[in-house]
Formats: C-alpha cells, structure tokens, sequence
C-alpha cells in the first residue's frame, strides 16, 4: 500500500504523508461509503427518528399531534402490559440462554469425537436451526396442543399428565423459552465444537498425566479454554432473546392475560394494533437502549473475538 | 480378537441417540404426518409411525391453498437480490477495514458493531416509514432494502482479508494493478472460504426472516415464503388438518434442509466461521 | 421510401389501436382483504367467488387477499391505508366499523346508495334487523353485511343419550347439571370435558358478552362508544358462571382454549358440548362422524344472542375509479346470490331476507334443519355486537381477565372490577372529547 502512495507524490511533488493519508482516508471512505449509507438509512438515522416521535402524541379528537415531551414515556413506564413485557423478557432472557449455553455446551462435549455416528447426530441436533421460526412455531402449535398433541400424547404414554402449554398463563412464557432453546443449541453446539477443537493437545495430556478425573480436567483445562466461545454465545443468544418475536406472533399473540407479551411485541401491538406511535415510539427507545447496553458490556468480547485471528 | 467392546461407549452412543431422537422427534412428526392421510381428529394425530398408506393429498392441497410456487420464487428473488448487495458492500468494506489504516477508523468500527444489535424488526416502526416514503411499500425490494449493508459480512471479509499474506497484495501493487483489480484477481478468490460461509449464513438467515416481510408486504404476489406459511396455518384452513400444516410446513423447511444434507461439512464450516474463530 | 413510410404508419396506427385497446379494455385493480375467522375452508371459497366476479365482467380485476383472523385483517388495512396503498374492500369483524368510522378510515356508503337510485332505508329494508345496528353510525350507513352469525350449542348427540339427555341445555342449572354428568375424570385427569368453547382472544370476549346477555346484562352501550358495563351485576354473574363451571364443578377446562383445539376435541368425543360460531356448521357437519345436534345458548333470565360476523367496508378517499370499482365489487359480492352460496358453503346466515327465497337455499334448509335452528337464534334473540372506541383494546381489558379467572388467578369480583378500570382508562381520549367533555368555558 505504502509504495502505491508513494509513486503519485513523487510524481506529483507534494508532501508524502499528508498525500497518502488523504488518499487512504478517502479511499477508505469511498469503500465503506455503501455500507455507510444503508446503515445510516436503516440503522442510524431511525434511531434519531424514534427519538423524534417519542417526544409527540396525537391523542383521539386532536387533529395533528403535538409535542409533549417526555409524557410517552411516562405512560409507556406505567402502562401495565409494558411493565409485564419488560419482566417477561428478562426472564424469557435468562430462560432461554442459561439453557441454551448448557445445553449446547454439554452436548458439544457429548458429541466431540468424530466418528461417523457422531457427524450424523450433529447434523441431526443442528436442523431445528435451519427451519424458519414461523415453521417451528407451527409445528409446535401441534406439539403444544393438550391431551392430543405430541407432548401430552407421549407424557399420556409414561403415564405422565401434561398441562396447557401455552393455554396457562403461567407456564405460556416457559413453553416459548423451550421453543427457542430447541431451536438454537443445536447452533450453539457448533460453536462449543469449535472451541473443543482448539484446545491445544499438551493441555489435556499435561492434566492426564497430573491425574486429573475426566471431571477435574473438563473443570479445569476445557472450560477455561471455551470463556471467550461462551461469551460469544451468550451475546448472540441475548440479542436473539430481545429481537425474535416470530414465534409469539404465530402461537400466542401475547397472552395469555401479557403472559407471553415480549418488548419487540408489545411495540409491534401498540403500532399496529392499538395505533398509538407515541407509545410505540417510546417502547422503542427504551428497547434500543437496552440493546445498546448489551452491546456495551461486550463490545469488548465482541472485538475481542473478531480479531481473534489476528 | 481384535475387536474390543467397549461397554460404556456403546451406552453412550446409544443415550445419545435416544436423545438426539427425542429432540428432533417434531421433524419427525412432520415428516411423518405430512404424508398422512388426513383422518380429522383422530386420536393418534401424534403418532411418529409411518402411515400405513402414505399419501401426496396433503401436499396437492398445500399447493392448491396456497401459492407456494410463487412464495418460493419471492423468496429465492429476496435472498439472492440481498445476498449480491451484501457481497460488493461487504467487500469494499471489509478490504477498507482490514487494509487501510484511516482517521475514524476506531470509530467507525464500533459503529459497524452497533449494527450486530440493532438488526431492522426492532427499529420496525421507523424502517417502516423510511420504506413507504421510498415508495418501496409492499415489494420486494423493499424487503431487501434494509439488509444491503451487513455487519457481520464486513466483519467476515476483515477477517478473511487479514488472513491472507501481504506478500500476495504486495506483488501485484508492484506490477501496477489498481484496487479492483486487487480485488477481482487475488484477493476475492483467496478470500473465496469466507465468502462461500457468509453466503451460507445470509441465505439461512434471510430465507427465515418473518417480522419484516410481513410489515413490508401487503399483496399476496410479494408474499415471502415464511409470511405464506404463517397466513396458512394461522388460517382455520389449517383448523385442525394437522396433516395439511405438516405439509406446507415441510414445503417452506424442505430447501434448506436439502441443501444442508447434501452440504453438511460447507454449512457446518459456514456457521462456524461466523463465530469467533477465523 | 414510400414503401417504408407507409409500413410505418401501419405501424403506428396499429401501435395506437393497440394502446388505446389496452387502455381501454385494462381493468381497474382492486384488492379485497378478507380474513378466515372460522375453521374451514373458506379462505379457498372465497378466492374461488371472487374468480367468478372477476370472469363475470371485464371492468374490474379483484384480488383476493388473505389477512389473517379478524383482528390481523384490521393491522393489516391499517398499515395499507397508513403506507397510501389502501385495499378497495375489506371485509372486517362487523363489530370495528364504529371504531374505522370514528378513526376517520372509511367511507360513507350513502352517496354510492343514491347514484344507484336507492337510499338506506330501502337498502336495508332486505337485512334481518339485528344486523342493523353494527352496520350503521349515528343512523348512517358504512357496512354492507356479508357473514353473520351467532354463538351456538354444539353437542355429542350419541355422549348425551349415554348420560340419559335426549336434548341440550335450556337454562343456566340445566348446563351445569348436564355438563357435570357429562364429564369423565380418570386419575388427575379429565377424558371427557363437558362444555368445550374457544377463549382466545375474540372468541373469548363474544362468548363472555353472550353469557353476560344471557343473564339480562346489555354490556355495552350501543348509542355510545365510550361507555361498558363491566362492573355491572349481570356482568359479575356471567363471570361467576364461568369461574364455578372451571373449579367448582370441573366442567370447563381452566385455561385458553383455542378454537383448534375446541374443534379437535369436540370430534374425538372429548368434549360433549361446545359452544362456537354458526359459522363452522358445515365444518362440524363435515368432520362429525357421530350424530350431532345444534342448540340455543341457555338462557338465565332472557335468551340472547350478540351477531358476530363480517361486513364490507371501503376505505376513504379512495381515487374515482377505484371507488367505482370496488363498490361494484361490494353490491355484487353481497347480492343474495352470492349471500346464499356462501351461506351453504360456511354456515353462516345470508344477512339478506330474500337470500332465503331464492330455491337453492329453501331446498338447503329443508335438508339441513340446524341451519334454520342458528337462524331462529338470530331472528328472536339477535343482540348487537359489542363496539367501542378502540374495540380490540377494550374488548381485550375483559378478555384478560376472563383468561384470568379460568385459569384461576383471579375472584370474579375483582376481575370484573379491574375489566372496568381498564376498560375505562383505554376510552378515556374518546370520553373526554365527546360525553365527558366540559362545556363550561375556561
């Protein structure tokens, strides 16, 4: 790169640096300017939008709407159902990852020598990734499905009584959570192989030989090794559990009674549904927020991770 | 003998069947019961046996109902129309990324990160907007609009970029080539793992998308693939033809499934490479 | 020269036939929103019906567009209306035209009335009474009625005779004595449900306005969108029905049934009662494969009724010829004709008198009584559907807790208490600019 802004300078008879820097920079510029105006256009600027719209409500029989600060948010705050869908995503969050990372973890390890049998079963405990959620929502309508579903019709055969899985407000949510875990381990999985895989030979053998148990070394060796695939894990699974409402939409619409009511969904009602932009708006920002706050915390990882190969 | 049993290997293999059975027994059931002949209500619906006499009805009314074909060609137009945009962004960008040291570099970085979170269905409500004010409302570009630029994809590039040795780069800025040339004919096709992963993933991704076609899409000729299925199993059509839903749910998971059995070790690969190891 | 000058303006007289051929003889496109909001095949039906609007004429191109269920029909015109992409017709839950009218979404039907040389009075002179009132606002006309129907008793002819009932449930005590019998628990378990009916959201609110009709409350106020009862002792009644059918006697499940599994139940001889829409009679018809017969809700101080059901509605500020377009699609779509085939197909009544005149449907109900039955209902009993100011909002700040009560967290008392409140917080907007507004000055 350096001898390519050197030809033109000497040429040219300008300084060296100040050229090959304004050249860089806009060329640089130039690359990323696609990039940049997509994501100025979808990523960005609507956040400055939203921000905008929050601050303005148009309540029945007023003809424009009109500027009232910060009072969006205020009924955001204290409606009810918005309350209900924060708790219930974090609990959904933390429904959906710990079990996930577990999982994906456990079967990683379970399924980490590679014999044939274990290719398939790999593959086989992957293909729920590959299905669109709307698929699986819909297919799990069935399994759900009391008394004459797949579940309840196997629980009936173990002698065992199912329940109304997404009719009970109280278990609708962990239904959801089981939905959703199904759905991405088998993805998790890969990423838990990977980093088994990159676990340098000498330090399993060093373990062995100190006479570790197949459980001390698991503890000591293997899951340090996988923090930074666990942390990555985690972030992607987070993010899922905020932004991927396909399956509430499909099989629960947010009952029964908010029991299921989801942040992305509750903005997505109020739009929609309730045509109330003010509200919806504001649900937004305080979304967005949230992630931004995620993506804070680990930024680090993140940056960690994707230069990992450096 | 050279054989030896190794009792509690087999148990092993043998629980780890009986589980990845167990959790993979709902595509199981629609694999099964999609070729059932529909018998309304009928108490075994959840049985994992085969049909005794397995049929296509299922099927032939699926693609009656609703128009599949049509769905298919939208979708194949979206994800591949997205996928040709997000490979020249993804390119230009990662290269400036990997490449060249800029002011606001740092920064720019960090913003490109933000969008790893902030994907379109949460800004839902502006996005929609912009899309209508673009007169881009109810078609398919206007489902693709959003997803051009991708995060992920530079991110992919600036790693494969950085993976391949400078000396290559080197050689050929000394034989005089210029950017695209670079590009076109050294580092794209070095660069052509990570690209084949990231066109993996984006298909996957964006064959699966549901919340922002069905905002975008009004007509059913715009109707992606996903959003058909949900109206057609949402309908009471589907009441309780368990077997006509099974059907069209295989319908819209069948592609991918295919292409994944057949390209097991790309997709695995692909997936793999959009975490954190390059 | 001459040769090629001659051939070109062949061409260009052809190329201007052609273009004012096709200008001429191009269709208007419109599109029609319809949801399926029943079990059945209707979403095939309809495509079909308007395939033969389409080759009937020339002038007009309708595209069937499936939205959904009633509610996701309603987002779904929203969006487009909001995006200026309107459809030309949508055919929406009777009960939202208040709410669309007060929202400012569709058009007055009235003027296209009279450029046909008729007027309201006359038109509706042809729909049965009780549909009347959801299709008018403040005495002017906006709906045209399409599909209607009304809750019905569903039974397991052959469960009841087991149980030693030869009829369904006339009154209140008589459900709770026949549903108790008529359910079967084994273990922990209940194999047998005795009432069965649909609680999602929609179903759940029209059922529950059902019972609280039928324990002489009115619900809501039908002059005033911005006015229910919830908090009323009718209601409260109705509720406790619904709280000791599912924990004192156990014959109602206590959680969200939806109308799949209702359905489902019902023909695998799980239920021995349901109560769903006329409009799946001829799902029931097709997929009973025992003796089943149809009922009146059971009454508890009067019998009632609220309609249910879809009318059509045009979105406002349509452009000339779209508005054209899609009112000769709306007057074709609901010509007794068309009314009575649908009628047959779904199970639905024709909400037109003279639909019941036409020789295809006498002979249909001669064939199948129970469609006459679901019709009695209407004609004596027919009560308006239940319209507010943000229908779905308020309709759902009882249906929670109904849900509530099912399943057991809530007492009736408090439920219909907080139904209240919420209810009343979501009109408030509309109270205040309306019967709450002050008239005083300052």
């Amino acid at each position: 790169m350096s001898d390519l802004a050197r030809v033109p300078s000497a040429e040219v008879g300008l300084p060296l640096d100040r050229l090959a820097a304004l050249t860089r920079g806009g060329k640089a510029y130039l690359l990323l300017l696609p990039s940049l105006a997509f994501l100025i256009l979808f990523t960005y600027f609507p956040i400055l939008q939203v921000l905008w719209s929050s601050l303005f409500h148009k309540p029945y029989g007023q003809a424009q709407a009109g500027f009232v600060g910060l009072d969006n948010y205020a009924r955001v705050l204290q409606d009810e159902a918005f309350q209900r869908a924060l708790v219930n995503n974090l609990v959904y969050a933390l429904g959906t990852v710990l079990p996930s990372v577990v999982i994906a973890l456990v079967l990683a390890v379970l399924l980490n020598r590679s014999t044939r049998l274990n290719a398939v079963l790999r593959g086989l405990l992957f293909s729920p990734t590959l299905i669109p959620l709307v698929a699986a929502a819909a297919l799990f309508s069935f399994v759900f499905m009391p008394r004459l579903g797949l579940l309840d019709y196997y629980l009936a055969a173990l002698g065992l009584h199912g329940a109304n899985w997404i009719g009970d407000p109280d278990i609708a949510l962990y239904s959801l959570m089981a939905l959703t875990v199904w759905k991405n381990a088998g993805y998790y999985m890969l990423f838990y192989l990977a980093g088994l895989q990159a676990i340098p030979e000498e330090a399993h053998e060093a373990a062995t030989l100190d006479g570790a148990t197949w459980w001390q070394r698991l503890r000591c060796v293997t899951l340090p090794y996988l923090k930074p695939t666990t942390s990555f894990v985690a972030v992607i699974a987070l993010i899922n559990a905020i932004t991927s409402i396909d399956h509430v939409i499909v099989l629960t619409k947010g009952g029964p009674n908010n029991a299921t009511k989801l942040l992305l969904y509750y903005i997505y009602q109020n739009a929609h549904e309730f045509y109330d932009p003010g509200k919806a708006t504001a649900a937004t920002v305080i979304s967005v927020a949230i992630l931004l706050g995620l993506s804070m915390a680990s930024l680090k990882t993140l940056e960690r991770g994707a230069s990992h190969a450096d | 003998m050279r054989i030896e049993l190794k009792p509690a290997a087999t148990v092993a293999a043998a629980l780890m069947c009986a589980i990845t059975l167990i959790w993979t027994s709902p595509l199981l059931w629609m694999a099964v019961a999609a070729f059932r002949p529909d018998t309304g209500g009928s108490i075994d619906m959840a049985s994992l046996l085969p049909p005794r006499h397995p049929t296509l009805a299922n099927f032939a009314e699926a693609l009656e109902s609703a128009d599949f074909l049509r769905y298919y060609l939208n979708t194949a137009i979206v994800v591949l129309g997205i996928l040709a945009c997000q490979l020249v962004t993804i390119t230009l960008a990662g290269y400036a990324f990997a490449r060249l040291r800029f002011p606001g570099h740092q920064a720019l970085f960090y913003l490109f990160l933000l969008q790893l979170m902030l994907v379109p269905p949460i800004l839902i409500v502006p996005n929609l907007t912009t899309i209508v004010r673009l007169g881009l409302y109810d078609s398919l570009l206007g489902v693709m609009a959003p997803y051009v630029a991708s995060a992920f994809g530079t991110f992919m590039m600036r790693q494969t970029f950085r993976t391949i040795p400078r000396d290559f780069e080197e050689a050929a800025v000394i034989d005089g080539a210029r950017l695209w040339q670079l590009l076109r004919y050294v580092l794209l096709p070095l660069a052509k793992p990570g690209l084949v992963a990231f066109s993996i993933v984006s298909v996957s991704a964006h064959w699966n998308e549901f919340l922002w076609p069905l905002m975008v899409t009004s007509s059913p000729e715009n109707r992606t693939l996903t959003v058909g299925l949900a109206s057609f199993t949402q309908g009471a059509e589907g009441g309780q033809q368990w077997g006509l839903i099974a059907a069209g749910t295989l319908l819209v998971a069948l592609p991918l499934l295919v292409a994944f059995v057949g390209f097991q070790r790309q997709f695995v690969n692909s997936f793999l490479f959009s975490g954190i190891k390059g | 020269m001459r040769f090629d000058r001659r051939i070109l303006a062949i061409v260009a007289v052809a190329a201007g036939l052609g273009c004012s051929f096709d200008a001429a003889a191009a269709p208007t496109r419109i599109e029609f929103f319809f949801p399926v909001p029943v079990e059945g095949q209707l979403a095939k039906e309809m495509t079909n019906m308007v395939k033969r609007f389409n080759t009937a004429q020339s002038e007009v191109e309708a595209v069937a567009v499936y939205t959904g269920s009633y509610d996701d029909t309603k987002i779904k015109m929203q969006a487009a209306i909001a995006a200026g992409r309107p459809p030309g017709v949508v055919l929406t839950s009777a009960n939202f035209v208040l709410e669309y009218k007060l929202n400012d979404q569709i058009a007055p039907l009235e003027p296209l009335l009279a450029a046909d040389g008729t007027d309201r009075a006359k038109f509706l002179e042809d729909f049965w009474p009780a549909l009347h009132a959801n299709a008018t606002v403040d005495g002017n006309l906006y709906a045209i009625p399409f599909q209607n129907s009304t809750p019905l008793v569903y039974y397991n002819a052959d469960l009841l005779k087991e149980a030693g009932f030869d009829h369904a449930p006339v009154d209140w005590a008589e459900l709770i004595a026949m549903a108790t019998k008529l359910t079967k628990k084994s273990g922990g378990n209940t194999e047998v449900w005795g009432l069965m009916m649909p609680q999602t959201y929609d179903y759940c609110g029209w059922l529950f306005s059902a019972f609280t009709m039928l324990n002489g409350g009115q619900y809501f106020n039908p002059v005033y969108g911005g006015e229910v009862y919830y908090d009323a002792p009718s209601t409260l009644g109705a509720m406790r029905l619904y709280d000791d059918a599912v924990h004192k006697y156990g014959f109602l499940p206590g959680s969200v049934t939806d109308a799949k599994e209702v359905s489902s139940s019902f023909f695998a001889g799980k239920a021995a009662m349901v109560i769903m829409s006329t409009g799946s009679l001829s799902f029931v018809r097709d997929n009973a494969k025992f003796k089943y017969g149809v009922a009146f809700l059971p009454r508890n101080v009067r019998n009632a009724a609220p309609i249910g059901g879809g009318s059509l509605v045009m979105p406002k500020d349509l452009p000339d010829d779209q508005r054209k377009a899609a009112w000769s699609f709306m007057t074709w779509l609901s010509a007794p004709e068309q009314l009575a085939s649908w009628s047959r197909f779904t199970g639905y009544f024709a909400p037109r008198k003279s639909a019941y005149e036409l020789p295809e449907m006498k002979q249909f109900t001669a064939e199948h009584p129970e469609a006459l039955i679901a019709l009695q209902q209407l004609l004596k009993f027919g009560q308006p559907w239940f319209a507010t100011f943000n229908t779905v909002g308020v309709r759902q700040a009882m249906e929670d807790q109904v849900q509530a009560v099912l399943t057991g967290k809530k007492k009736p008392e408090q439920a219909v208490k907080d139904a209240q409140r919420a209810a009343d917080e979501i009109m408030k907007p509309y109270v205040d600019s309306t019967a709450g507004a002050l008239t005083h000055g300052g």
